[in-house]
């Protein structure tokens, strides 16, 4: 029940409300015009609050324990995939504006290009809106008729083949924002420009078409879909690693700027000078340290013969808990101690608490996650809720799992200063924030091709990679029909 | 001149190239993916192996069953299922759409002279079946009848039920009301007892009893309620399923579990579910 309640909270119901607020934002400030569809907004809002409402009530009355990946033939209460929905329609109203308030902005400035924070927020829209086709169709056609009790049998291999076209894209979707900081927030917050906006463009387009066709990569060790399937997608998976590396040697670059305009010398004295102090450089420099051994620790993941290895363990969790809980929801909160004080009007009175938060998140992560990935190698499989340490075998684990412990309880210190910082944020002085939020780029664009100023090229290219990577995996499941498994429902019929 | 330049950066002759190379660029992937996914390893991989390059790419694309890689090797010994109740959406149809009042003449006829008209037994090895669950009782009947199980009284009773009334009989016995629980043998059940029913013993792979054969746990369809259940039929069961006589049980779960239990264990077991836990 607790990890069910931990994956819904954090996977759907933080990041989307968080995305949600932070491109209503981005599309009012980047674009520097309101909001088209304020009212709609609020609708999706309250849409979403209520779905929430309707996911927590059935997890806390024990009728809902199916992870936040509710594979079936187990089902919970109906009015559980229900809410999950009335969220995924509230964000897709989201998408909806963001895509509205862009194309009424490029017919307000013809031929100029869209600024970089709303190019990426519109990109993560689209991705969105492919991505949540997978769990939709897996919801309202094979789900919640089995939780409704009006099938008795589902075809959980198609299920699964459904979930994992939803289950890689929506990771991106949740660090897409963490980008669009490291892009456009983050040159700034240090005191320099961007590199290249141009880069900025391509990672977002290649997190867009190479963020899906890739899921099953999430289904490597399953029998329902042929080798060669699952090599093409794992080719395609190798190409997500290029828009991070692109976003590396980009920021590192932007970052290397800022120091040699700051007094920097030689080959590393740009990096001690550095502005620190600063909580959204500190949080880049931490979210690299992480996306660093979350990113390799993927790469072991993507590999057929290394997955089969680490599949199913608890490297495969300590790796999304670097990548997400650490490096995006460090930027996270760098994000919400920047535009906080601009929604607010109010300055942190010390900033210092704030880069303590940081470095205890760091610290929290790292020292959660470690023991985590060697466990992992040693077989500590996950999704159990204790093991039986007087096996001689599984004894040996129990240190590491105290120090992961440990690291959980620094994790929940971390939080609750993050909540405090904000309050006091309440308290601080009033006044206006002048400085401006969005890096400049060294050379900024003036006119770019449509191609990188709109996503009509890449919605066809995302076609063909989906009909070739997903076309006969989920076809063969309407030729040649399996049989179905016996539904299992925890709500009391 | 100035004019051919203009030309040049209007949006739809910059966009050109963009338009091309990445099209290519993507397809380019996408086609090398497939042509060494489905085509080049699966057919190098299946001549090393001996397989003819059709059926390589066929598996390779998971049109054929197995791996491209290695040859399916063919079952050898011929496999029997422990019991042949396979619980398909026509079987629960059928349980769904059984008549109580149709078993009430078969139960009348067949079965009331040891389980009893309202499904208490009248003597200790047989077991009661008022309230048990449907599914549970049907599949029982219905190993009964295919030799999955065997009983010198219950193989020729059941053989000579169809697959209705097999039905019909579950469904009256499942709508039979429990009796009340006895409070002194609930009071007296040592801890250990109930340590094994809520936690089981991690130590000898024993999952909580609980965790089946709770109502709405979500275990497999078949698993009985053992509340209220006779204590001598039960510690027979559990004694039967360790020594690996009584095998109708699917992956073997009773048995493994049944043999890890001691006889003091098994009793104990058996008088708190006489006792109306669930």
């Amino acid at each position: 029940m607790s990890v069910t309640a931990h994956g819904v909270a954090m996977a759907y119901v933080l990041t989307t409300f968080f995305i949600l607020g932070f491109g209503y934002f981005v599309a009012v400030t980047a674009l520097n015009r309101p909001l088209p569809g304020l009212l709609w907004a609020w609708c999706a809002f309250w849409m979403a609050i209520i779905g929430v409402l309707m996911v927590v009530l059935p997890i806390g009355m024990g009728q809902a324990t199916v992870l936040f990946t509710f594979y079936p033939p187990l089902t919970a209460s109906p009015w559980f995939y229900i809410g999950l929905v009335l969220i995924v329609v509230a964000s897709w109203i989201w998408c909806a504006i963001m895509i509205l308030a862009m194309w009424q902005w490029k017919r307000e400035n013809p031929g100029k290009p869209v600024p970089l924070a709303m190019f990426g927020t519109v990109a993560n829209a689209v991705m969105w809106l492919w991505t949540t086709v997978g769990v939709a169709v897996e919801l309202i056609f094979q789900v919640i008729p089995a939780a409704l009790g009006l099938v008795q049998t589902v075809d959980v291999g198609l299920a699964r083949t459904l979930f994992s076209w939803t289950l890689h894209a929506i990771v991106y979707f949740w660090l897409i924002p963490a980008y669009i900081a490291f892009y456009t927030m983050v040159p700034r917050a240090a005191g320099g420009r961007l590199y290249s906006d141009t880069m900025g463009r391509v990672t977002f387009i290649l997190f867009l078409i190479y963020s899906l066709p890739v899921g099953m990569h999430h289904l490597m060790m399953d029998p329902e879909h042929g080798n060669g399937t699952k090599f093409i997608q794992v080719l395609l998976t190798v190409f997500v690693s290029v828009p991070t590396l692109l976003t590396i040697f980009t920021i590192t670059a932007s970052l290397e700027i800022a120091g040699r305009l700051r007094g920097g010398r030689g080959v590393f004295g740009w990096i001690s000078a550095l502005p620190w102090e600063r909580p959204a450089v500190l949080a880049t420099g931490l979210a690299f340290v992480m996306l660093g051994f979350g990113g390799f620790g993927g790469l072991i993941n993507m590999g057929y013969g290394m997955n089969a290895m680490i599949h199913n363990t608890s490297w495969v969790t300590a790796h999304f808990h670097l990548i997400f809980g650490g490096s995006v929801v460090i930027m996270y909160f760098a994000i919400a101690y920047e535009v906080w004080p601009r929604l607010t009007g109010r300055e942190h009175p010390s900033i210092r608490l704030l880069r303590v938060q940081l470095w205890l998140w760091f610290a929290g992560m790292m020292i959660m996650t470690l023991p985590w990935h060697w466990l992992g190698l040693q077989g500590q499989w996950r999704r159990v809720a204790n093991f039986n340490y007087a096996d001689p075998i599984i004894a040996g684990w129990g240190p590491l799992v105290i120090v992961s412990f440990a690291g959980g309880l620094v994790l929940l210190l971390s939080a609750l200063l993050f909540l405090r910082n904000l309050f006091v944020l309440h308290r601080g002085t009033a006044a206006a924030i002048a400085r401006p939020l969005y890096a400049l780029a060294v050379h900024p664009p003036h006119r770019v091709p449509a191609a990188l100023n709109g996503f009509g090229l890449w919605n066809v290219l995302v076609l063909v990679l989906m009909l070739f990577a997903y076309g006969y995996p989920i076809a063969q499941f309407i030729i040649m029909p399996s049989p179905g498994a016996i539904v299992h429902r925890m709500s009391a019929q | 001149m100035t004019e051919e330049s203009s030309r040049q950066s209007e949006p739809h002759v910059l966009d050109q190239p963009w338009r091309i190379w990445a099209s290519v660029a993507v397809i380019s992937i996408l086609a090398a993916g497939v042509l060494l996914g489905v085509i080049i390893i699966p057919v190098v991989q299946g001549s090393g192996a001996g397989i003819d390059a059709y059926t390589a790419i066929c598996r390779a694309l998971g049109i054929l069953p197995g791996s491209p890689a290695r040859q399916q090797t063919p079952d050898r010994a011929p496999s029997a299922p422990v019991s042949q109740v396979v619980w398909t959406a026509d079987v629960l149809q059928i349980l769904a759409n059984a008549k109580p009042e149709r078993g009430r003449e078969k139960v009348l006829e067949v079965c009331a002279t040891c389980h009893g008209e309202q499904g208490v037994s009248l003597a200790p090895e047989y077991p009661h079946l008022a309230g048990q669950s449907g599914a549970a009782i049907y599949k029982q009947l219905h190993d009964y009848r295919t030799g999955s199980r065997t009983n010198e009284l219950m193989t020729g009773l059941a053989k000579a039920l169809d697959e209705a009334a097999l039905a019909d009989v579950a469904a009256y016995y499942a709508a039979q009301p429990k009796r009340n629980p006895n409070p002194v043998t609930l009071a007296t059940s040592p801890p250990s007892i109930v340590q094994l029913v809520e936690v089981g013993d991690p130590n000898r792979n024993i999952p909580p009893c609980a965790s089946c054969h709770r109502p709405g746990s979500g275990g497999p369809v078949e698993t009985p309620i053992l509340s209220e259940q006779g204590d001598d039929y039960l510690v027979a069961q559990l004694t039967s399923y360790a020594a690996g006589k009584r095998r109708n049980d699917v992956y073997g779960r009773m048995r493994s579990i049944a043999a890890q239990l001691t006889e003091a264990e098994m009793k104990g077991l058996a008088s708190y579910y006489r006792a109306g836990f669930r």
